[in-house]
């Protein structure tokens, strides 16, 4: 009977795999299958972390410091460099960002107990620090992501820091960083008065009477001369400003030819008034649009291309994110990391610096 | 055999609502390892989700950015874009969950590496010619979600009305998680299906699309268990048997199998729905008291 043995034959093969198979199973749950060599899922992101305001003190006229703390007592946070911020998600659910002055830690994936920031109170501000100078007392709760760095100390032999006001605390820790390289270092400190400005004594411990620092409080010594700065620096002097608009403008004014200008801006236009208009160049497609002030780039690059993919319009779920081939982009989402940041954007909120994009699409 | 009107699909009218993606985020520090206190086996079981979803709902937003050229009815391309923003927020969601599993020294990565290589590589945009052969591969990989999605509505389905999980004192932020995901996969458990109807509709690809998704979803939970119980540092009893995963189904702290077996037939059917499932109120009532949605409800309003 042909048929029969042909039956058991295959009876007979399919205990034996079976057989086989739960064998190797059980010997190795995870018996071979290609992986990607650089994993995607489950990769550090500036996710959010729920912090407790450990200790908060004034250290100059209208200037708090909070230290930051994880609620279970011990845990490491992810280290910094300097120049980095913390998006704080304050209660109102309003989103800002804060520059770390405490210390860095060692370099790597966790090392430090506590973040520092320090905030002046704006009293016609947009309400961010009012908030945070009224609501976060300690104990208090908050959520912060981060920390990011857009404003990183590139290696240097010399540098020149200039800060306007409550700009010292992303400079602060690159003083230190400067210092303890042995690099060469002169800082410029503009304020209103001596008491308004935080970490004064600091710094001046930090010069040890080498005469590097260079304060000028206005109300003894009006606005800071810039003319005389860069004298006498060497050539290719890396140059790190914070500060007001008007500050960092006369700055870029006298700046020698060769030195790199570094600035961070520690109000970032706000999200819909003193918008520009852009024009968009989509360079595939060989099209331009324009996006008036009032209007996303978004919304204008869908009229041209209504196959455009986008879901939240928040900037939050990630679905607009397009390559950006020129243009300074001004990001406003909380969304991308800074490797994303270099070269695309997410077109629901983000908009440019200098009115013109060209988008790979 | 006639296409009468009772054997196609039969949507119901009462369960279609406007989708908006939702800016959660949880917090994860007070999450112990087997947050189902005193069960690591259906702690995990239910964890390989974090696995699977990170990699897999990026890769359905990847797949649907491309489908949206061939929507040509505006509400369904309405409804498409609402579902990619809640997909992308839940593999945001998941993904977040897994850095918490390595600093408990359950490190994720050999496993998750394998998945994003399925879903990137094997899954991803292969190299076609433009037309045909790009159009099938595109309408093969629709009609695959669609027949995934008819399981997370399932589960979603399941996990709203787990209420053996509260009883057991599972940790609030991880049924948070669980129940908000379950409850968006409910509230747009008609899309991924109506999408394929719309673009492709073949009931041969339907069918042939379900046993591949079927059988790679009983593949890699299978194993994702396996591998979760063979690497957690805290357990001595790392046993996984087909027996265990129906017990706790009995005692309602992970799907019964009777119920998973008796939804199979029901995707088959020539006259299934999605909507004749689940139920959108529950869901949206769901919603409507989640921490982690209406916190995210707070925050659109602050800031807008």
């Amino acid at each position: 009977m042909p048929g029969l043995r042909t039956a058991a034959a295959v009876a007979g093969a399919a205990l034996l795999a079976r057989r086989a198979l739960r064998r190797r199973i059980a010997r190795s749950p995870l018996w071979p299958l290609p992986a990607l060599e650089v994993p995607v899922s489950g990769r550090p992101r500036a996710r959010a972390m729920r912090l407790a305001v450990a200790s908060r003190e004034t250290i100059a006229d209208g200037v708090v410091q909070l230290r930051l703390e994880s609620r279970s007592p011990g845990a490491q946070l992810p280290a910094w460099e300097p120049g980095a911020h913390l998006d704080v998600l304050l209660p109102s659910g309003r989103m800002r960002q804060y520059s770390l002055c405490g210390e860095p830690g060692p370099a790597g994936a966790f090392g430090v107990s506590s973040y520092t920031v320090a905030a002046r109170l704006v009293a016609d501000g947009r309400g961010g620090s009012r908030e945070l100078h009224e609501e976060l007392h300690e104990g208090a709760e908050v959520e912060v992501r981060g920390p990011r760095n857009r404003f990183p100390l590139v290696p240097s032999h010399a540098y020149v820091f200039v800060a306007g006001g409550i700009g010292i605390t992303p400079l602060w820790p690159m003083l230190r960083a400067a210092e303890a390289s042995g690099a060469h270092w002169r800082l410029l400190y503009g304020g209103s008065t001596r008491a308004s400005m935080p970490f004064l004594t600091e710094i001046e411990k930090l010069d040890a009477g080498r005469g590097r620092v260079t304060v000028v409080p206005q109300d003894e010594a009006g606005l800071p001369d810039l003319s005389g700065l860069f004298d006498a620096v060497p050539p290719a002097t890396a140059v790190y400003c914070c500060g007001p608009e008007g500050l960092m403008d006369a700055v870029a004014a006298v700046l020698p030819a060769g030195s790199p200008l570094h600035l961070e801006r520690f109000t970032p236009a706000a999200a819909t008034e003193g918008n520009e208009p852009i024009e968009v160049e989509l360079r595939r497609s060989g099209r331009t649009v324009q996006v008036p002030a009032d209007s996303t780039v978004l919304a204008a690059v869908r009229a041209e291309l209504p196959d455009l993919p986008y879901s939240c319009e928040q900037g939050f779920c990630g679905t607009c994110q397009q390559r950006v081939v020129e243009g300074e982009i001004d990001h406003r989402d909380e969304l991308l990391d800074d490797a994303e940041r270099t070269d695309s954007m997410l077109l629901c909120v983000s908009r440019a610096r200098g009115g013109r994009l060209v988008l790979d699409l | 055999m006639s296409n009468t009107q009772a054997r196609l699909p039969q949507p119901v009218a009462s369960e279609q609502t406007a989708l908006k993606p939702r800016q959660v985020s949880f917090a994860w520090d007070e999450t112990p390892l087997h947050w189902i206190p005193g069960d690591p086996f259906s702690t995990h079981t239910i964890n390989v989700l974090h696995l699977l979803l990170p990699a897999g709902e990026r890769w359905f937003v990847h797949v649907y950015k491309q489908i949206l050229p061939y929507i040509k009815d505006d509400d369904l391309r309405a409804d498409v874009i609402g579902f990619i923003g809640q997909e992308a927020m839940h593999a945001q969601a998941h993904d977040e969950v897994l850095p918490h599993l390595r600093e408990q020294g359950l490190d994720p990565t050999p496993y998750t590496a394998q998945v994003d290589w399925l879903f990137e590589k094997l899954l991803g945009d292969r190299t076609l010619p433009p037309g045909r052969a790009r159009k099938w591969w595109l309408m093969e990989r629709v009609a695959t979600i669609a027949a995934i999605e008819h399981y997370t509505a399932f589960l979603g389905n399941w996990v709203l009305n787990a209420d053996e999980l509260d009883r057991r004192q599972a940790d609030p932020t991880m049924l948070d998680l669980l129940r908000w995901h379950g409850a968006e996969e409910v509230e747009h458990r008609s899309v991924a299906f109506e999408l394929f109807m719309h673009v492709d509709g073949s009931y041969a690809r339907r069918m042939r699309t379900w046993a591949t998704a079927f059988g790679a979803l009983v593949f890699l939970w299978q194993r994702g268990t396996r591998f979760f119980m063979a690497n957690d540092p805290t357990l001595t009893d790392r046993r996984v048997s087909m027996r265990t995963f129906m017990e706790r189904g009995r005692e309602g702290v992970l799907p019964t199998t009777g119920s998973m077996a008796r939804s199979i037939p029901r995707y088959l059917s020539r006259s299934y729905h999605p909507s004749q499932e689940g139920s959108t109120r529950q869901a949206a009532a769901y919603l409507a008291s989640s921490p982690a949605a209406t916190a995210a409800e707070a925050r659109e309003k602050g800031v807008g």
